[in-house]
């Protein structure tokens, strides 16, 4: 059997995405899991220094060319358990040459400060 | 939700105690889609060059039947594919915008509102491996063609292939197909790949012969033509011409067709007609046989014989017997347990043939030998043997 990776892509090509590389697990706030909700907000520091607010913490992190980049497959049809099976069928949607990796530990905000009198 | 807005990313930044003013003035709030979760969306990482092909609109291909393992294929290579699990979870954001590529818009907005397309904590890692084709000749050896006198022929088999089959059941690239077949001498005959059957080919083969004797042409030059006119009315002309180009190298010289004979190639086919009879040879007779049985003008040595045949030394007379690299297995391990179980100690020369196609891009013989065998010394020479006990 063999399936091949069609390419989508538009005028210009196959789309170009960033990976956002993130220590541990994200854990959603409320219950229901991930799908729809917020991660947070991504800035980047004058020196192009990835600053990530996830919840009550700071991430700090770095831009990184990838030596491998990757290419994102999308299952097509219907969807069956496991990689790779016989009637499995991926389409390449994109590709990443680049990912914000956030390896420091977060430093948490706090949200409390009592006012000085 | 609603969507963050500006005046909340400020407020956020305040209580983080951030200085806006050491911040680019774009900001993106990252949220997932609704099927982010889902899991349809998975992360393959590329090896060298595999990243342009795609970019330059050629697709990768998934090959494998149930009981394979799966394998990648661009046009020219092939590549296992395997689950790499990381500690870190990799989200992949379409919308993102690098600091360069924001340094570079000139946009006036200060918020964009970017979405994780999806997450995963694993991704597909790939390795270059051999192409696996001993699958291959094992299609093609179901149903040799025996000539068109061969009545098998005339009943409809389904053990023929055609190029699509072929691309479809084999776990390698296209090219890497396309070259295996040129080397094992398969041609297409009415749209089928087809390897001829051994006596077949002999056949053809000694009628070329016979000719370039009775004609006393120079085994350099034999021409096409008259080899298809004489030749003609015994075998169909495809066969013929397809008999010299396995068996010679073609070549234009004035306007006309000539093969340059391959003397190797044909003294190892008549070998292999002569050792196919018997379990083994006594190899001074055998060396006298085969030189009388080639074509007159062409010399045989013993060194045509590599991958073919082996001769042991050790017994008294000496002796030789046929042994195809092709018959052996394709996997490392086994086909190393297979070599040790036919004779326990091997000299490099003499096992170098039989494993040499095992060989990754980089890998050496001696390579191998180092990870699968033994070695020590037997009265002098360097032999090895297998690293673990053979049952």
């Amino acid at each position: 059997e063999a399936a091949p990776l069609p390419c989508s892509g538009g005028a210009g090509g196959l789309a170009q995405w960033v990976l956002v590389e993130l220590q541990g697990e994200v854990e959603p706030r409320q219950s229901g899991g991930l799908g729809g909700s917020l991660l947070g907000d991504l800035h980047y520091t004058r020196e192009g220094v990835p600053v990530l607010i996830v919840g009550h913490h700071i991430l700090y992190g770095k831009v990184v060319q990838l030596e491998k980049p990757f290419a994102v497959l999308v299952k097509q049809g219907a969807a069956e358990p496991g990689p790779v099976g016989p009637h499995t069928r991926y389409a390449v949607t994109a590709l990443i040459k680049t990912k914000l990796l956030f390896k420091t530990r977060p430093k948490p905000i706090i949200t409390n400060v009592p006012k000085k009198v | 939700g609603a969507m963050r807005s500006r005046s909340e990313v400020d407020a956020t930044l305040q209580t983080a105690k951030l200085n806006p003013a050491e911040l680019m003035p774009v900001v993106q709030c990252l949220s997932f889609t609704p099927q982010a979760g889902s899991g349809e969306c998975c992360l393959l990482q590329l090896e060298p060059g595999l990243c342009a092909e795609l970019e330059a609109g050629r697709s990768l291909v998934i090959r494998g039947e149930k009981d394979e393992q799966a394998v990648l294929c661009s046009k020219d290579k092939t590549y296992d594919v395997k689950i790499a699990d990381t500690s870190n979870m990799l989200l992949f954001v379409p919308g993102c915008k690098t600091p360069d590529e924001l340094n570079a818009d000139q946009a006036s907005c200060n918020i964009i509102h970017s979405q994780i397309a999806g997450f995963s904590n694993n991704y597909w890692e790939l390795r270059r491996c051999r192409p696996k084709l001993k699958k291959l000749r094992k299609l093609l050896m179901e149903d040799p063609y025996e000539g068109p006198d061969s009545q098998k022929d005339q009943t409809l088999t389904f053990s023929k292939y055609t190029t699509e089959d072929l691309l479809s059941l084999i776990q390698a690239s296209e090219e890497e197909i396309m070259h295996q077949l040129e080397v094992i001498d398969a041609c297409k005959i009415e749209g089928y790949w087809r390897i001829l059957e051994f006596d077949y080919e002999m056949k053809l083969l000694n009628h070329v012969t016979q000719l370039i004797d009775s004609e006393s042409w120079s085994l350099n030059k034999v021409p096409l033509r008259t080899c298809l006119e004489e030749l003609g009315c015994l075998e169909p002309t495809e066969m013929i011409e397809q008999i010299l180009l396995s068996y010679g190298r073609k070549y234009i010289d004035d306007g006309e067709v000539y093969f340059e004979m391959r003397e190797d190639k044909i003294c190892r086919a008549i070998a292999q007609m002569l050792l196919q009879n018997a379990v083994k040879f006594n190899l001074s007779e055998f060396q006298e046989v085969w030189q009388q049985s080639v074509p007159e003008g062409m010399t045989t040595r013993l060194d045509q014989l590599k991958g073919l045949a082996l001769v042991d030394k050790s017994s008294r007379p000496e002796t030789i017997f046929l042994l195809k690299v092709e018959d052996l297995p394709e996997n490392n391990q086994e086909r190393f347990n297979s070599l040790f179980s036919i004779r326990e100690k091997w000299t490099e020369g003499d096992i170098a043939p039989y494993i040499q196609d095992l060989c990754a891009e980089k890998q050496t013989v001696g390579a191998l030998l180092t990870k699968y065998a033994r070695s020590s010394m037997q009265n002098g020479v360097k032999v090895y043997n297998s690293r673990r006990p053979i049952s």
